[in-house]
Formats: structure tokens, C-alpha cells, sequence
């Protein structure tokens, strides 16, 4: 089950980069989604489960001209790993810890896309350090938010399925 | 699995992903091809496609809704270019019927006319570290090395296709290289993309080449015809040592393309 819901929420995260990028080109250079999908699918501290994922969605970004095949596989994996890890030592379950971590995450994940990137292309050009910070700040935030109205639906469906069976009655 | 074989994969994977990385870092041939990547992009290709149309659609509804006096106007202007464009035309198949003519008397034979084929693209991201672009080609697969071309010039060429779908290397990529000359002077030299966008490389200090001039492919890379614009001449300076440093503004707006042509894929003579 969660591999499946795991392949949803790539899809989802496909068809909204898609529509992001067809809707203003600088899109993929102000947030990256795959990097919030492998955050909050490590955040549940199966470490397999997140090297994978990391992995699935650092592959399908590359894919959709990121950069070249496995740049973004390969630091992916090891965000999604690291997080993992992270969270089975750490409780992260308030808004503002989803936030810290993917914030962190993120600074990870663009350090070692610059090392790769200064270590093996030729003529490497890294991206403007505003466009950085801007890419840090939003998936920070997206992530949180999506985590934030994750927890109050699940909240909101709880009491609902709770108030429903409080006026079933057995006599 | 336990914790320990779990760090086993994670390296064995990260070693993988680094040769890989190794072997197919991008390269003045463009991006490698594996099947890997190609399996992947013909998974993503799908939606992408599937969200453009869409996203196209409602856009096209929307834009639907206009005022008839908005569309009488555009109307009128519409017909006025086409007047125009006729008269071109008219003007194009008398300088076409002199040049057969002449080429004729001489026994000079042309090149053939570029066969097009429309691609709709469906995704195009061109300020990430790679530009590139997926591009729908129907039944009708493409070619790796495909020129692609757009209303005002050279988009790029196929570096990899899957069934339905073909990705572009775009012009702007910072692999691409593309076999150029000055229009003018027929001087030859080299357009690469950089962090100031195009240049044209490898063209001595004292060449004549002024901001103005029109920079086509010269058709010597065996991969473009020659003859298709790929940019205007912005700025010229010495560079460093032997060569000028000469800035161009590519003839094609990448963020405005929705359709691009594919031309027939050239094939060098055997020696």
C-alpha cells in the first residue's frame, strides 16, 4: 500500500511540475516538488522506503531535463536515506519540525548537486544563489503546508469516524 | 532488511548512480542514452502531454471568451496580414521560378526543400541546468539527431526518443554546439551556450563581424542543413588570446514555443 500511494504521489507531483513549468518557466528553478514528495515519504523513518523513494523521484526529475540522468537520483537517495535515519532518533510530528527538516534537507541536497555537478561536467554552471535560496525557502514551506493539511484532514476524518460510531447504538 | 544491508544498498546504489553520472555526463555529443532513462521518460512523457493539453485547453477556452468587437478587429487584422503574406508569396514564387531558371542554364543542382514535420512540445524547461524539451511526434517515431526548428529559427536537435515522444537538446543547453557562420561574411565558427547565453566561438580577433549581423548554421556538424538562423550578433570584444569574444541573441524565444518541426535527419556520404 504505501508503494502505491508512494506511485500516486509521484504521478500527482509530475502533473503539477508539468503544469508549473507550462505555466511559468522559471517554476523548476523556485521549488522542487520531488525533493518535498522524498521528504515527507522519508519522514516516516523506514530507511529502505526512503533511500528508494528518494531514489524513484530524484530519477524522474532527472528525466524531466533537471540535469543529467542520476544527478538528482543520486542526491535524492542520500536525502532520503538521511532523513529516514533523522526521524528514527527525532520525533517529527509538529509543523514546525517538518519545516526545519526539509529546509535542511534541501541545503543537503543543493550542496551535494553542486559538488556533482563542479566534480564531474565540464564547463559547470551552478545555479544564482538567490534562485537557491528562493528554491530552499519554498520547498521548506511547501512541505510543511502539505504536512500541516495532511495531519488536520486525517484530524477531521478521525473525529468524524469517531462521532459516527458515538451515535450508533446496540440495545 | 536490516539496517545494515539497508546501508549496503544505499552505497551500491550511490556508486552506480555516480558511474553513470561518469560515463554519461553531458558532453559536446549531448546526453548519453540509456535504458533506464528512456524507460523513464516514457512513463513521465504521458502525463506531461496530458497535463499541457489540458492546461492548453482551458486556456484556449478562456481566451474564447471574447467581445465581438475584440474579434472583429482581430479579424480585420488577420485578413490584412494575409493580404500581405499573399503578395509575398506572389513575390517568393517569381524569385523561386528565376533561381530554377538560372540554376537550370548553369546545371547547378539545389538542395531539396526541407521536409517538415510539426511536434506539439508538451513539456519545455529551459532554465534548469539542462535545457531540454519533450516534444510529441505521433506514430511517426523521430530520430536521434533530428534538427528541430521553430517559425524563427534553429530550437535545438533529438537526443532521445521513445514511442510517441522525442526529447530536444535545446540551442540554449550547455553541451550543445552548433556548426555557425556569420551570414554576411560566410565566416564560420562555433555557437555554444554559456552564462551570458549564446556565443559564437573560434572566430579570430580582427574577423569582420559587427553587432547586427545574422549568424546561420553553416551545415559542416553533419547534424544541421545549412542555413537555418540561430541568432543576431549583440556584442563583439576582444577576448582573451587569439579569438573574439562575440555574443549573440538566439532567433527563437523558447518560452513562447508550443509547436516545433522536425527536419529530416542528415545522412553524411560514406568515404
Amino acid at each position: 500500500m504505501p508503494t502505491v500511494r508512494f506511485a500516486a504521489a509521484l504521478v500527482a507531483v509530475v502533473a503539477i511540475h508539468s503544469f508549473g513549468v507550462w505555466l511559468w518557466p522559471e517554476f523548476a528553478r523556485s521549488i522542487d516538488l520531488f525533493l518535498v514528495l522524498t521528504v515527507l515519504f522519508a519522514r516516516r523513518g523506514d530507511t529502505l522506503a526512503g533511500l528508494l523513494g528518494g531514489l524513484a523521484a530524484g530519477l524522474v526529475h532527472d528525466v524531466l531535463g533537471a540535469g543529467p540522468f542520476a544527478l538528482h537520483g543520486f542526491a535524492n537517495t542520500a536525502v532520503g536515506y538521511a532523513v529516514a535515519r533523522l526521524s528514527q532518533r527525532l520525533m517529527v510530528d509538529r509543523t514546525s519540525g517538518v519545516l526545519l527538516m526539509t529546509l535542511l534537507a534541501t541545503v543537503v541536497q543543493r550542496t551535494i548537486l553542486a559538488g556533482l555537478t563542479l566534480a564531474l561536467l565540464p564547463d559547470p554552471v551552478l545555479p544564482e544563489p538567490s534562485w537557491t535560496a528562493l528554491l530552499v525557502t519554498t520547498t521548506a514551506v511547501t512541505a510543511a503546508t502539505f504536512f500541516a493539511a495532511s495531519r488536520r484532514l486525517k484530524g477531521g476524518l478521525a473525529t468524524r469516524r469517531s462521532n459516527r460510531s458515538k451515535r450508533l447504538h446496540f440495545d | 532488511m536490516s539496517e545494515r544491508q539497508t546501508a549496503w544498498l544505499l552505497a551500491a546504489l550511490l556508486a552506480a548512480q555516480l558511474i553513470l553520472l561518469s560515463v554519461e555526463a553531458p558532453s559536446p555529443d549531448g546526453p548519453g542514452d540509456n535504458v533506464l532513462e528512456s524507460t523513464l521518460l516514457r512513463a513521465v512523457a504521458p502525463i506531461s502531454h496530458a497535463v499541457s493539453t489540458l492546461a492548453g485547453g482551458v486556456q484556449g477556452l478562456g481566451s474564447g471568451w471574447r467581445s465581438h468587437r475584440t474579434l472583429v478587429e482581430e479579424n480585420q487584422e488577420l485578413r490584412a496580414e494575409v493580404d500581405e503574406l499573399e503578395r509575398k508569396l506572389l513575390r517568393l514564387d517569381g524569385l523561386k521560378s528565376e533561381v530554377d531558371r538560372l540554376s537550370e542554364a548553369l546545371d547547378y543542382r539545389q538542395s531539396a526543400d526541407h521536409e517538415l514535420r510539426v511536434a506539439d512540445v508538451v513539456y519545455a524547461d529551459h532554465s534548469s541546468w539542462m535545457a531540454t524539451m519533450i516534444v510529441y511526434v505521433g506514430e511517426q517515431a523521430a530520430e536521434v539527431d533530428q534538427p528541430v526548428v521553430g517559425d524563427d529559427g534553429l530550437v535545438g536537435r533529438v537526443v532521445d526518443v521513445v514511442p510517441g515522444y522525442a526529447r530536444v537538446q535545446l540551442l540554449s543547453d550547455s553541451a550543445a554546439a552548433v556548426g555557425a557562420m556569420i551570414q554576411r561574411t560566410r565566416r564560420q565558427g562555433v555557437v555554444r551556450s554559456g552564462p551570458n547565453g549564446l556565443t559564437l566561438d573560434y572566430l579570430p580577433k580582427q574577423v569582420d563581424v559587427v553587432p547586427g549581423d545574422r549568424v546561420v548554421t553553416s551545415g559542416i556538424d553533419g547534424i544541421y542543413p545549412r542555413g537555418l538562423p540561430v541568432g543576431t550578433v549583440v556584442e563583439v570584444a576582444p577576448g582573451e588570446e587569439l579569438f573574439a569574444r562575440i555574443r549573440l541573441a538566439q532567433a527563437v524565444d523558447f518560452s513562447v514555443l508550443d509547436q516545433v518541426y522536425l527536419l529530416p535527419r542528415r545522412t553524411l556520404p560514406e568515404m
